[in-house]
């Protein structure tokens, strides 16, 4: 039996959360929440961190019903995300473990994404997409990596949502792509920039234009916020499916599992099963206790490094802001 | 690098030892972020049981965020280890099945 503790912070969700032999026992998590039209900065963030962490932290033993002489192992996320965020959580993560005398694992975000969605969906070997704020990536396992096969070559196709939803001063409460996503349901298409680049995407140029169209476009009266919140999601979402698609055909994989705050999104999950049945494949995903950035899935992915016989010293616990998918060497699987 | 110009240096004291190193280790594991015209040394001074911190830097305004931030930090650690402590011994195995 092993249990982990895991702590997550990198960017304006915090969470704490707790895993004992692919159990979640436990995953509390608070979010900072700017005002419309305004994005969460690093140190305004950490502050948020800083003042929730402890309580957070507190409310996860709690509900785990868990003892801190209990936990086997202390999670935190290495990287990547926000540096002053990172190291709020970081700070927490290595004063428990050297009170409570545990061992210290410093886990890759985007990873810790993967092992969750593995755990609660119990796909096999999928081609993952991880999409979120930060992130967009299309990942297969291969030979103890997990490989980048494709990715944005500028934004991620989340942070594109989220400065769309600043443009139309659209609430950041829930979250701003949650909000995108309702007001779409009511919109009609108009043509935005395709920018697929083989297995690459690239969205700073459909953000460029569909923020000077809704400046002209909604003042004219030619569409709605809505048309461009459907047309937005269309867009995008299809080329997320389009780089998806390519990675299983190269790869002969039958199994899509959707990671990353975006992956939340029913509309890319629907578009994204449409692609998978034409295909014989079998979608995975996950729904928003997982999707979105969490403690548990720091734990898993904690938990998963440290049976096979990882952990990281104190000394070399340091944080970073770039820390890529493909630098951890997956010593847990085949 | 060389001496920088401004200079700034901080000692805490701790109720014991252990917390000084607790809160050393810590602390001490992020470099400066922008490591770039400003430098930070922490070590354990008295017998253990405070801890020192010295910066240099070049102005004043990325010397001020650096120690404003680090206090922020060092405060956190603090309310950490009143929360949750007092430390506990090493465990000599852990329950790992």
């Amino acid at each position: 039996m092993t249990v982990v503790i895991g702590f997550e912070g990198s960017a304006n969700k915090l969470g704490i959360g707790i895993v004992r032999d692919g159990v979640v026992l436990s995953n509390p998590r608070c979010t900072y929440i700017t005002p419309p039209g305004q994005g969460f900065l690093p140190r305004d963030t950490a502050k948020h961190h800083q003042e929730r962490v402890l309580e957070i932290l507190q409310k996860a033993l709690d509900e785990a019903g868990i003892a801190p002489h209990e936990i086997d192992c202390v999670a935190y996320t290495k990287g990547p995300g926000m540096g002053a965020p990172l190291v709020s959580v970081a700070l927490v993560a290595r004063t428990v473990a050297q009170l409570w005398s545990k061992p210290l694992v410093g886990v890759n975000h985007c990873i810790g994404h993967i092992e969750m969605g593995r755990l609660i969906t119990g796909a096999h070997n999928p081609i993952v997409l991880y999409v979120s704020g930060g992130n967009t990536q299309v990942i297969a396992y291969s030979q103890r990596r997990y490989r980048i096969f494709g990715e944005t070559i500028d934004i991620a196709v989340g942070n594109c949502l989220d400065r769309f939803a600043r443009v139309l001063k659209i609430s950041n409460d829930p979250s701003p792509g949650y909000n995108i996503e309702q007001m779409a349901k009511r919109g009609s298409f108009v043509e935005l920039p395709y920018t697929v680049k083989g297995m690459d995407v690239s969205f700073s140029g459909i953000l460029s234009y569909i923020e000077e169209a809704a400046q002209r476009m909604l003042a004219s009266g030619e569409c709605t916020a809505e048309d461009l919140c459907f047309s937005l999601q269309e867009t995008v979402f299809a080329m997320l499916v389009e780089i998806t698609e390519r990675a299983m055909a190269h790869c002969g994989v039958r199994e899509v599992l959707i990671v990353g705050g975006v992956g939340c999104n029913l509309r890319l999950q629907e578009m994204m099963e449409v692609m998978c049945k034409e295909r014989g494949a079998k979608l995975f995903a996950t729904d928003e206790r997982f999707c979105i950035d969490n403690g548990a899935m720091i734990a898993q992915a904690g938990w998963e490094m440290f049976r096979s016989g990882l952990t990281t010293e104190i000394k070399d616990s340091w944080i970073t802001q770039r820390f890529r998918t493909d630098d951890m060497e997956v010593t847990w699987r085949d | 690098m060389g001496e920088q110009p401004l200079g700034f240096e901080l000692e805490v004291p701790f109720p014991s030892a252990r917390e000084a190193r607790i809160a050393w280790a810590a602390l001490s594991a992020d470099p400066e972020p922008r490591g770039r015209g400003i430098s930070r040394v922490e070590e354990l001074r008295l017998g253990g049981g405070t801890l020192g911190v010295r910066w240099s830097a070049a102005e004043a305004r990325i010397l001020r965020v650096s120690v404003s931030s680090y206090l922020d930090h060092l405060g956190l650690v603090l309310r950490t280890m009143d929360a949750f402590g007092p430390p506990q011994p090493g465990s000599a195995q852990n329950n790992s099945a």
